[in-house]
């Protein structure tokens, strides 16, 4: 049975290597030049020293340099990655067979088909998450110096790091699996499973993510209305609480005006950087869920329904 | 398979066996036996319900009502066990096209605890297909003469074909066909092979089964049916219950009628009244008689259920 279902998806696996080589050879290229520009710009020993507000000048050339290379262009095009690789792996499982018929073969043989399937989807579910673990490691390792002035929560390294990204692939794998047994054509089933994957996608990082815990508070005093400087949002370098990788949503919060207690300053709500890995462990808890639901209902259909 | 007889476990046994798609019966209310070691045509029109039937046989679809089983072994019990019993030939053969010869038997030896190796490669070394060619670039009857070859190296004691040469140009029907019998005959198989094409299954089967309409119009061993039946020819206008015996199909040319007829064969010789004529029926003849005879007709009568009952 491994032989059968490695004979049938090794060329899907020589692609996924070819793509994790091609990303492989990219970090490296680029994040070779950025450790030493790190370095060179003496940021590991400024961010050592002291409160990164002190290190305004060699953050600003290092972001200057590297930013849009690692976080623009990178985020919207791996956007829909994880969506694509999963569908294309999970839509032509069992879509396939029934398109050529050959599920006729393959159901007759001495394996009952439940079987037949668990063991596909163990065994290819098995190499999504290897696959999906060894990206996440290269992106880890490519971004980690812009991450050490950005932190983990901004997308573009929340998005590809910690276990969101394998779950995201296995969710796009688990939806397109259950599309092709119930469209029972690859490319139909791919869109099918893509469409509500994607809005998923979005909806969770943009209405739910910020909500995963009830964020803290942070109260800003200032001297002189002029020095209440600051805003909100991932793009500042440190964030208003003054700690890296803490994720600022915005003002507001408890009672401004009671939480200042009379004195002069702002109050802001944001999510402490150290809750980067529970709030992985939530997102790719509700992926991981989706995709154990769409499984397990193509598991029934098939064992139930008679082709 | 003497076991088998001596027990009086049937090959194959339908029991009020039937199958709808939405509103639509494919198959309904076959009942059937077929004992061991037969070669057993199942003809019928497309759209019979051929194909439903052998599906159910093999596991592959769920009967809505009744029950099939296959040497005494239900297909409601959803074993490995079960599947291994069938060997299935399905129809236009699918195979991986990506797959090589040699793939395609890794593949059955993976999926099939008896899978013979050994007989797979010397029937295909017979033939001069090349093991390393795969699939896509074999013609349509290499590609048959594969599929063959992995049912019989299943090693099971059932071989379900389904249309297995309609795909086929003439040379390859007739080189499938010859394989199969040197394959099947005195090897103790049960094969049930179905066709359309009524002349591919006239020299190959020891049992028939028509299938018309969905529902099973008449079943037994090809030798006593021929033996049963006979071609009347009798004056125009001569009355259905003048006739000795049940008439199956009947068409009318300007004086005379020809007439089908089921009965006892005694009796057809005994009554013989002047200007009537009883000749032996053919195989193809009496096919088609069942063939163009109104559906309906066949479940009004019992003549399916007792027609399986006679004895070889």
């Amino acid at each position: 049975m491994i032989w059968v279902n490695w004979r049938q998806h090794r060329s899907q696996a020589i692609a996924c290597l070819g793509v994790l080589a091609a990303l492989a050879v990219y970090a490296i290229v680029v994040s070779t030049s950025m450790r030493t520009a790190f370095t060179n710009d003496g940021l590991p020993a400024c961010l050592a020293r002291g409160p990164a507000t002190s290190c305004e000048n060699g953050i600003l050339s290092f972001t200057n340099r590297f930013g849009s290379e690692v976080n623009v262009a990178f985020w919207s095009v791996l956007l829909i990655f994880p969506g694509l690789l999963g569908v294309i792996i999970g839509a032509p499982l069992i879509a396939r067979e029934l398109e050529f018929g050959t599920w006729r073969l393959a159901w007759s043989q001495s394996v009952t088909r439940t079987r037949w399937l668990v063991v596909k989807l163990s065994l290819v579910s098995g190499g999504v998450i290897v696959f999906g673990a060894a990206i996440t490691a290269v992106i880890t390792w490519y971004r980690a110096p812009m991450d050490r002035l950005t932190g983990h929560f901004i997308p573009n390294a929340y998005d590809f790091e910690g276990l969101v990204l394998t779950a995201y692939i296995l969710c796009a794998f688990g939806f397109a699996v259950l599309a092709g047994l119930l469209i029972r054509r690859s490319i139909p089933a791919m869109i099918a499973a893509f469409v509500p994957w994607l809005v998923i996608r979005l909806v969770i990082e943009f209405v739910f993510r910020s909500h995963f815990l009830a964020p803290l508070t942070f109260v800003q005093r200032c001297n002189s209305p002029q020095s209440c400087y600051g805003g909100s949002g991932l793009g500042f370098i440190p964030p208003i609480t003054g700690h890296i990788g803490d994720w600022v949503l915005g003002m507001g919060g408890r009672s401004t005006l009671a939480a200042l207690k009379g004195h002069l300053g702002n109050t802001w709500v944001y999510q402490p950087a150290d809750r980067f890995w529970t709030f992985q462990s939530i997102e790719a808890g509700i992926f991981v869920a989706l995709t154990a639901i769409a499984l397990g209902a193509t598991i029934w259909l098939l064992h139930r329904r008679a082709a | 398979m003497n076991n088998d007889v001596a027990a009086g476990t049937a090959a194959l046994r339908a029991d009020r066996l039937g199958r709808r798609y939405g509103k639509v019966w494919g198959l309904r209310d076959c009942t059937l036996e077929v004992p061991p070691g037969v070669i057993a045509g199942l003809v019928g029109p497309n759209g019979a319900g051929k194909t439903t039937l052998l599906e159910m046989i093999i596991g592959l679809l769920e009967p809505t009502e009744g029950e099939v089983s296959v040497f005494g072994v239900t297909s409601r019990d959803r074993t490995a066990a079960r599947l291994a019993q069938v060997g299935y030939v399905a129809q236009d053969h699918p195979l991986y096209r990506d797959f090589s010869v040699a793939d395609m038997f890794h593949f059955g030896r993976a999926m099939n605890p008896s899978w013979d190796q050994q007989l797979a490669q010397e029937r295909i070394d017979a033939l001069g297909i090349p093991l390393k060619r795969k699939i896509k670039a074999l013609s349509g009857g290499q590609r048959a003469q594969v599929s063959l070859t992995m049912a019989l190296a299943k090693r099971a004691r059932l071989l379900v074909l389904d249309e297995p040469v309609s795909s086929l140009d003439p040379v390859a029907r007739l080189e499938f066909m010859q394989e199969l019998m040197a394959s099947a005959v005195g090897t103790g198989l049960t094969v049930i092979i179905s066709s359309h094409v009524v002349s591919e299954l006239e020299r190959l089967c020891d049992w028939l089964i028509v299938l018309n309409g969905g529902r099973v119009q008449v079943a037994g061993p090809t030798d006593d049916l021929l033996e049963a039946h006979r071609l009347l020819t009798v004056p125009r206008g001569t009355p259905d219950a003048e006739l000795p015996g049940l008439p199956i199909h009947r068409s009318d040319s300007e004086r005379h009628s020809t007439v089908v007829v089921r009965a006892d064969p005694a009796l057809l010789v005994a009554q013989q009244p002047p200007g009537w004529q009883a000749d032996p029926v053919g195989f193809e003849p009496l096919v088609m008689a069942y063939l163009q005879r109104r559906p309906e007709l066949a479940a009004t009568d019992d003549t399916a259920s007792t027609t399986t009952e006679v004895t070889r």
